[in-house]
């Protein structure tokens, strides 16, 4: 087997390694521990738990709606940002730096509300539509420098093979360069999914009816504020968990190749 | 283009890196069909020299003809003159996302846009070739350093080339594996192939070559017969080499 390079960025959750003894059973810990407390805490007291069950379900559908739409648009962002990055055009590559500078030195809920309100002036679009603009903007710098680093760790003389046999500059990115970046993309990708996935609590405050919003309001009826917000947290945890397992396999099956 | 015309034309080219001169107003013909084995100490050149000649290195002055087109002509179109150019790479550089025949049929299909059978067809008459059919379906890390790099001349004559160039083909290899690519080397040569290759492999230098060029810190030296070349070498600097190395 040999050496693989990762790239390595801590603001997603912990993916699991199935090398990795002890955070398996830290995985399956915490995984119990949260679908055992959704059971019981609305059967033990249904009121108001399993109301606050019964009414949060329709964010889970916005938030999903909005974190895939986002990291699809982000990855698209990104994979330009990474290529503009590493392109040999000086000017292309300016213009791929600067939104990357500009990008990480804001915070994210500023751009939320910049690009909220400044799309605002000039369009009048749902908030939704607003609030994955403003994700994917924000997540496609970070997603941008997640290719830089992937296409950078393959080996050159890939490259070299692929232009020595005809292929172009274009050709050799698509057929040869991009396929197994891929695989030391996805981890980080994966990563930067969950992140954005929690990030899109944010949204609620552009009154997109997220999960969290979807508290917020009943909390603000019920006042029952730990309550609702118990259930929030234990619902993101549960999302988190099972989508860490999931791209970890599909990281497990991507390196089919490199196994003898 | 006229038959008797040299294949690959190199005149009078430099190369700078920066400030260090990498190529020192080299000069050499290659005609069809004949190989030239390119010698010399590590940093003399030689490897430089064998990348200029599909451009994978470029030149800083001087002109280089590849079967008629010249390199530097920006109405040449580069892509189309390096399908004619194999190279053999010292570090094999086999797609590791795909499978052996996937190798030898990625190009084929891809830029000739040849049928997937009919390039199968292809990949597994020169996998036969090189003596490897049995692994068409493994992936390159399953394979070892000597079956890697005979599947790395397979992918390059899978695009038909005029020129096969072989920078250090044996250096990444275990003594052993050695002798297995050689031995596909040396069959061919035999069929004609036009080669230039730059080795340590004197043994090989001396049954293959047509021309041996002898190179030392950009420029070339000695230009020779193997004959001539090892047993009657002309300069002091190439027979300091050749004490050394055998």
């Amino acid at each position: 087997m040999t050496e693989q390079k990762r790239i390595e960025i801590g603001d997603g959750a912990v993916i699991p390694d199935p090398e990795d003894k002890g955070l398996i059973s830290a995985w399956w810990i915490a995984l119990i521990g949260t679908i055992s407390l959704l059971i019981i805490l609305p059967l033990v007291k249904p009121d108001p738990y399993a109301r606050i069950l019964a009414f949060v379900p329709d964010g889970i559908l916005v938030t999903f709606k909005v974190t895939i739409a986002s990291i699809s648009l982000a990855l698209v962002i990104g994979l330009l940002t990474g290529l503009g990055r590493l392109s040999k055009n000086r000017f292309i590559n300016l213009i791929a730096s600067l939104y990357v500078e500009v990008v990480r030195g804001i915070p994210l809920l500023v751009q939320l509300f910049y690009i909220y309100f400044a799309l605002g002036r000039i369009v009048r679009v749902p908030d939704i539509v607003a609030a994955v603009i403003a994700m994917a903007f924000c997540y496609g710098a970070y997603m941008g420098e997640v290719f830089r680093a992937g296409i950078k760790s393959i080996d050159f003389g890939q490259t070299e093979a692929a232009m020595s046999l005809g292929f172009n500059a274009r050709q050799t990115m698509a057929y040869v360069v991009l396929p197994q970046a891929w695989r030391t993309i996805l981890p980080p990708v994966g990563n930067e999914f969950i992140a954005l996935l929690k990030d899109t609590s944010l949204v609620s405050i552009l009154a997109v009816a997220d999960i969290l919003r979807r508290g917020r309001e009943y909390a603000s009826e019920s006042f029952n504020y730990f309550e609702t917000y118990t259930m929030i947290a234990l619902i993101y945890l549960l999302i988190t968990l099972i989508l860490s397992r999931l791209i970890s396999s599909m990281e497990y099956r991507l390196s089919h190749y490199e196994r003898r | 283009m006229n038959a008797a015309e040299p294949i690959i034309q190199i005149k009078s080219i430099n190369k700078y890196f920066g400030s260090f001169k990498a190529l020192d107003n080299v000069s050499l013909d290659v005609e069809v069909g004949e190989k030239v084995v390119v010698l010399g100490p590590s940093g003399s050149g030689k490897s430089t020299l064998l990348r200029t000649i599909n451009r994978l290195e470029t030149i800083s002055s001087g002109t280089i003809i590849v079967d008629g087109h010249d390199l530097y002509d920006p109405g040449e179109d580069i892509n189309t003159i390096r399908m004619e150019l194999g190279m053999v790479f010292q570090s094999f550089n086999l797609f590791k996302h795909k499978t052996v025949l996937e190798n030898l049929t990625l190009a084929p299909i891809k830029l000739k846009k040849m049928d997937k059978s009919r390039a199968e067809e292809l990949a597994y008459g020169l996998l036969d070739k090189v003596g490897i059919r049995d692994r068409a379906d493994h992936y390159p890390v399953q394979l070892s350093g000597g079956q890697q790099q005979r599947v790395a001349i397979a992918r390059a004559l899978a695009m038909e080339p005029k020129i096969m160039l072989f920078d250090e083909p044996t250096s990444a290899l275990d003594p052993e594996m050695i002798g297995e690519v050689l031995e596909v080397m040396v069959t061919l040569a035999k069929e004609g192939m036009t080669m230039v290759v730059v080795t340590h492999e004197m043994g090989f230098a001396r049954e293959v070559a047509d021309q041996v060029v002898f190179m030392d810190e950009g420029a070339i030296i000695e230009q020779a017969s193997p004959d001539v070349f090892f047993d009657h070498p002309a300069h002091a600097r190439t027979r300091l080499f050749l004490e050394q190395i055998l």
